[in-house]
C-alpha cells in the first residue's frame, strides 16, 4: 500500500476520525509543492554532468529509473550548498576534476562525455581505492551526530545511495516501503515483490 | 490600597506538562480541584504538530537534517536519536537554554519545552522495579535507602498501567515483576531463535522477552491501536502512544477545572515564612516576558528532574540560603543517569526467505542477571539489555563497496538478520554528582542556569565492560556470525534518564521529600518528577515516575481533605 491510498483509507476508518481531511490535504499539498526542479546553487554545469553520470553509474536505471532519474545531482546539490562544510565541500570538488582527469589520461575525454563502459572503468577504480581504504580502517565508534571524514567516492556513493533510496522514486518503485502497514508480523513470507 | 491586580488563585498549581505533569494534572482535576498547569513551552495541536506520516522524500534533508542550524542552535540536542528532521521541533533551542559543566566533564541535557514535554519523544519503554532496585542502597550502603518498598507502589504500578495501556509479556520475574499488560507484541524470527538460544544455555538466569511499551496492541480507553509505522517520537495522531498529550491532558481537559497555560517560564516559587507555606509561582510568559504571579493552595513540581531542582535551588530565602526546601543540605545532590551503549550485534543465520512486516515500534528486553542471586566480585547492581532483530535495508550498502547493476539488485532485497543487545547500567547515587546555580549565566528569559557537575564512576565503567562481554557471549552462545562489539562513549545524561537532586527519605535531615514526596519542610509543596528518585536501577524510569505521581496526588488530595493541607 502506498502512502497516499494508506491515508486515505485511515481518512475513512473510524477510529481515525480526529485526522481532519483539510490536514490529509495539506500534507499531501505540500508533497506536491516540493517536485518543482530547483535551479543548482553550487554545481557548475559541466561539475553537474559529471555528478549525473556517475549517479547513474553507481544506481543505474533498471525496470525502475536510477540515479538520474532520482535527480540525485539535484539532492547532492543541496548537501554541497546548504549542509557540507567548507572541506567536505572542496574534498569533492576536487574529486570531480579528478574523475575528469582520470578518464582524459585513459580515453582522451571527460568523464561524462565517456562512453558508459568508460564510466564503469573509472568508477571501478574509485571503488577499488575505497575497498582498499575500508580494509585498512580500524571500525571505530562514531557518535551517530558526527559526520565521518570521507574522500572523494565514499562522498558521492553515499550521496548517491541516500539520495536515490530517500527519493520518491527510491522509496515508492525501488523499495516499495509503505508508510502505514497497519500491523505487524514479525515473520512473514517475502514475496516475489521484496519490500522493506 | 493599591492597583495591583490580584494573582489568579488555584486550588492546585503544576508545574510542567510532561510525563509526570499530566498524570498530577489528571489526579488532582479527577479529585476536584481546579488546578493551573504552567508550561514553559508552547501548545501542541496533534493534527498540525505531529509529523509521523511525512515520508522521507517530504523531507528538506532526506532525513539527515539541517546539520548547519543544528550545529548553531541544537548542538546538545542533536545527540538525541529521537531528534531528527522531523522531531527537532519537539526539542529545545541550546542557546536559549544554557546551562555550564566542568571542562572535560560532558554531561548531555536533552529537553522538551512544549505541552507534554518529553513525553512525545520518549521511547515508550515501561518496566516496573522491583524490591531488587528499592533495597539497593540499603544492602551496599551507596546512597540513602528507599522510603519505600515495591508493595509501597504496586497498586500505583497496576493504576496507571490500566489508564496508559503497556504492551508485555509475563515472564514472572523476581527482579522484573510482571504488570497489567495488553497483549504482547510479537518478537520476529530471529528474536525468538535467540531467545530459544538464551534459555537452552542459561535457563531461567537469563530471560529474553518482547518490549514492555506503552503502546497500545488493542483499542484502549477510547484509543485506537498500533497502525505500526514506526516513529513514535514523530507524534502519534491515532493516539496509539502513551504520552501526556496523548491520554492524562485530555483526561483532565474533560473534568472542565484545568487551565493549561503554556509560555509560562517559572523563575521560582514563593514561600511565606511565616505560614510554612508556597504560596504561588513566579513566572516569566514566554512570549511578553512579563513577569506574573499566581497563587494556589498545593503546589506540584513536576517540570523534570533538573528543572524542578533548579526552580528549588532559584526559590533560595534568607532562611532556606541553598535552595528551598533544602534544609537537608540534599537538593542538587545525587545526580544519576543510566549508562548506556555496551553491548554487541551479531548476525543471526537463517529465515533468509522470511521478513518483518510493518515496523515495530519495540524491542527485546534482557532483564537484569547480575548480581541477582549471587554477588559479582568487580562490581555492585546490575544492567539489562534493549535490542532486536533486524534485516539490514539499503543502508547497509553505504557501509559496503560496489556499484551498478549488482549493488541495485542486492539493495533491492534486505540483508541478513541481524540481532543487537545494547546496555543500560544502573548508576550509583553519588554526592560529586550534583548541581548547583551558576551565578555568572542566565537563560534566554533572564533565569540563573545550573551548572552541572557529572562523571560515570568506575562502578559504571565495570558494569559497561561487562555488558560488552556477556552481550559476546550469548550471542556466541546463539550461533551468531560476525559478532561486533558495541562499545559507545556516551556523555551522561545521554540515556535521558536523569534522576536524583531531591530525593526522598524518612528522614528530613538526609532527604529534600518525604515518603509521598511531600517537601519535609513545606508542607504543602510535593515534587514527583525523576529527581525524587533515590537510586536508579537499571530499569528505564517512566513508569515508575507516573505511579509515584498518582501516588502522591492521592495522599495530597486526601491530606487536604482531612485539613491538614
Amino acid at each position: 500500500m502506498q502512502r497516499r491510498d494508506a491515508l486515505r483509507l485511515l481518512g475513512k476508518a473510524s477510529v481515525f476520525s480526529v485526522l481532519s481531511t483539510d490536514w490529509l490535504a495539506a500534507k499531501l499539498g505540500a508533497e506536491v509543492a516540493q517536485k518543482a526542479p530547483g535551479a543548482l546553487q553550487t554545481l557548475t554545469p559541466a561539475q553537474n554532468d559529471i555528478v549525473v553520470a556517475m549517479s547513474e553509474v553507481i544506481i543505474p536505471a533498471t525496470d525502475t529509473p536510477g540515479g538520474k532519474g532520482a535527480r540525485v545531482n539535484e539532492f547532492i546539490d543541496l548537501i554541497l550548498t546548504e549542509w557540507a562544510t567548507d572541506d567536505e565541500k572542496a574534498v569533492f570538488l576536487e574529486g570531480l576534476a579528478e574523475a575528469d582527469r582520470r578518464t582524459n589520461e585513459l580515453f582522451g575525454r571527460g568523464f561524462a562525455a565517456a562512453s558508459p563502459k568508460e564510466q564503469a572503468a573509472i568508477v571501478q577504480g574509485f571503488d577499488d581505492d575505497l575497498a582498499a581504504l575500508r580494509n585498512e580502517k580500524i571500525r571505530e565508534w562514531i557518535p551517530l551526530w558526527e559526520v565521518p571524514k570521507m574522500a572523494f567516492f565514499e562522498q558521492m556513493r553515499t550521496l548517491t545511495l541516500t539520495g536515490y533510496y530517500t527519493s520518491t522514486i527510491g522509496q515508492e518503485q525501488e523499495l516499495k516501503v509503505e508508510i502505514i502497514p497497519g500491523t505487524f508480523n514479525g515473520c512473514a513470507l517475502e514475496g516475489p515483490e521484496v519490500k522493506q | 490600597m493599591n492597583s495591583v491586580k490580584k494573582p489568579e488563585s488555584y486550588d492546585a498549581i503544576i508545574i510542567g506538562s510532561g510525563m509526570t505533569g499530566g498524570w498530577a494534572a489528571k489526579e488532582l482535576t479527577e479529585k476536584g480541584l481546579k488546578v493551573l498547569v504552567l508550561e514553559a513551552g508552547r501548545p501542541i495541536v496533534p493534527e498540525q504538530d505531529y509529523v509521523e506520516h511525512v515520508p522521507v522524500s517530504d523531507m528538506k534533508f532526506r532525513g539527515l537534517a539541517d546539520r548547519k542550524e543544528r550545529l548553531d542552535t541544537q548542538p546538545i540536542q542533536r545527540m538525541c536519536y529521537a531528534c531528527d528532521e522531523w522531531a527537532q521541533k519537539f526539542f529545545i533551542n541550546d542557546l536559549e537554554n544554557p546551562y555550564t559543566t566542568d571542562p572535560g566533564r560532558p554531561f548531555a541535557w536533552i529537553r522538551g519545552r512544549q505541552v507534554g514535554g518529553k513525553s512525545i519523544m520518549w521511547a515508550r519503554q515501561s518496566y516496573r522495579w522491583s524490591d531488587l532496585d528499592f533495597e539497593a542502597n540499603a544492602r551496599d550502603g551507596y546512597g540513602s535507602d528507599w522510603p519505600i518498598r515495591y508493595a509501597d507502589i504496586a497498586p500505583w504500578y497496576d493504576y496507571v498501567e490500566d489508564f496508559a495501556g503497556i504492551t508485555g509479556h509475563t515472564e514472572g520475574l523476581s527482579q522484573l515483576p510482571d504488570g497489567h499488560f495488553l497483549p504482547p507484541m510479537e518478537m520476529n524470527c530471529a528474536e525468538t531463535a535467540v531467545k530459544e538460544a538464551v534459555a537452552r544455555r542459561f535457563g531461567r538466569e537469563r530471560v529474553m522477552t518482547v518490549g514492555r511499551a506503552a503502546i497500545l496492541t488493542q483499542t484502549h480507553n477510547g484509543r485506537a491501536a498500533c497502525h505500526y509505522c514506526g516513529p513514535c517520537h514523530r507524534g502519534c495522531i491515532t493516539r496509539s502512544y502513551f504520552s501526556s498529550v496523548n491520554a492524562t491532558l485530555p483526561a483532565a481537559e474533560k473534568t472542565g477545572r484545568m487551565t493549561l497555560r503554556p509560555y509560562s517560564v517559572v523563575h521560582s516559587l514563593i514561600f511565606d515564612a511565616h505560614a510554612r507555606r508556597v504560596t504561588g509561582v513566579r513566572v516569566i510568559d514566554g512570549q511578553t516576558r512579563e513577569a506574573l504571579e499566581f497563587q494556589g493552595r498545593i503546589l506540584f513540581l513536576c517540570a523534570s528532574t533538573l528543572e524542578s531542582t533548579r526552580i528549588l535551588l532559584n526559590s533560595a530565602t534568607p532562611e532556606f540560603s541553598s535552595g528551598l526546601a533544602n534544609s537537608s543540605g540534599q537538593l542538587g545532590k545525587n545526580l544519576m543517569d543510566h549508562i548506556m551503549g555496551g553491548g554487541a550485534d551479531g548476525e543471526i543465520p537463517g529465515f533468509m526467505d522470511r521478513m518483518q512486516f510493518g515496523n515495530r515500534p519495540n524491542g527485546i528486553y534482557v532483564p537484569r542477571f547480575k548480581n541477582v542471586t549471587k554477588q559479582e566480585k568487580n562490581f555492585l547492581r546490575g544492567y539489562a539489555y534493549q535490542g532486536g532483530a533486524d534485516r539490514a535495508s539499503w543502508l547497509r550498502g553505504v557501509e559496503e563497496s560496489g556499484f551498478g547493476v549488482s549493488l541495485k539488485n542486492s539493495l533491492r532485497k534486505h540483508g541478513p538478520w541481524r540481532l543487537r543487545f545494547y546496555g543500560f547500567g544502573e548508576c550509583l547515587p553519588r554526592p560529586e554528582n550534583f548541581v548547583e546555580i551558576d551565578k555568572d549565566r542566565v537563560d534566554a528569559w533572564g533565569i540563573p542556569v545550573l551548572k552541572i557537575h557529572c562523571a560515570f564512576s568506575d562502578n559504571e565503567k565495570a558494569l559497561f565492560e561487562d555488558m560488552v562481554i556477556e552481550a559476546t557471549d550469548m550471542l556466541a552462545a546463539s550461533g551468531a556470525r560476525d559478532i561486533r562489539p558495541i562499545r559507545e562513549n556516551n556523555p551522561p545524561g545521554l540515556t535521558i534518564h536523569e534522576m536524583g537532586t531531591a530525593r526522598m527519605g524518612g528522614d528530613p535531615k538526609n532527604s529534600v521529600l518525604n515518603p509521598h514526596n511531600q517537601a519535609h519542610d513545606v508542607k504543602n509543596l510535593f515534587l514527583t518528577d525523576g529527581a525524587c528518585m533515590v537510586s536508579s536501577s537499571c530499569v528505564n524510569p517512566s513508569l515508575t515516575f507516573m505511579a509515584i505521581t498518582a501516588r502522591a496526588c492521592d495522599y495530597a488530595v486526601s491530606q487536604m481533605k482531612k485539613g491538614e493541607l
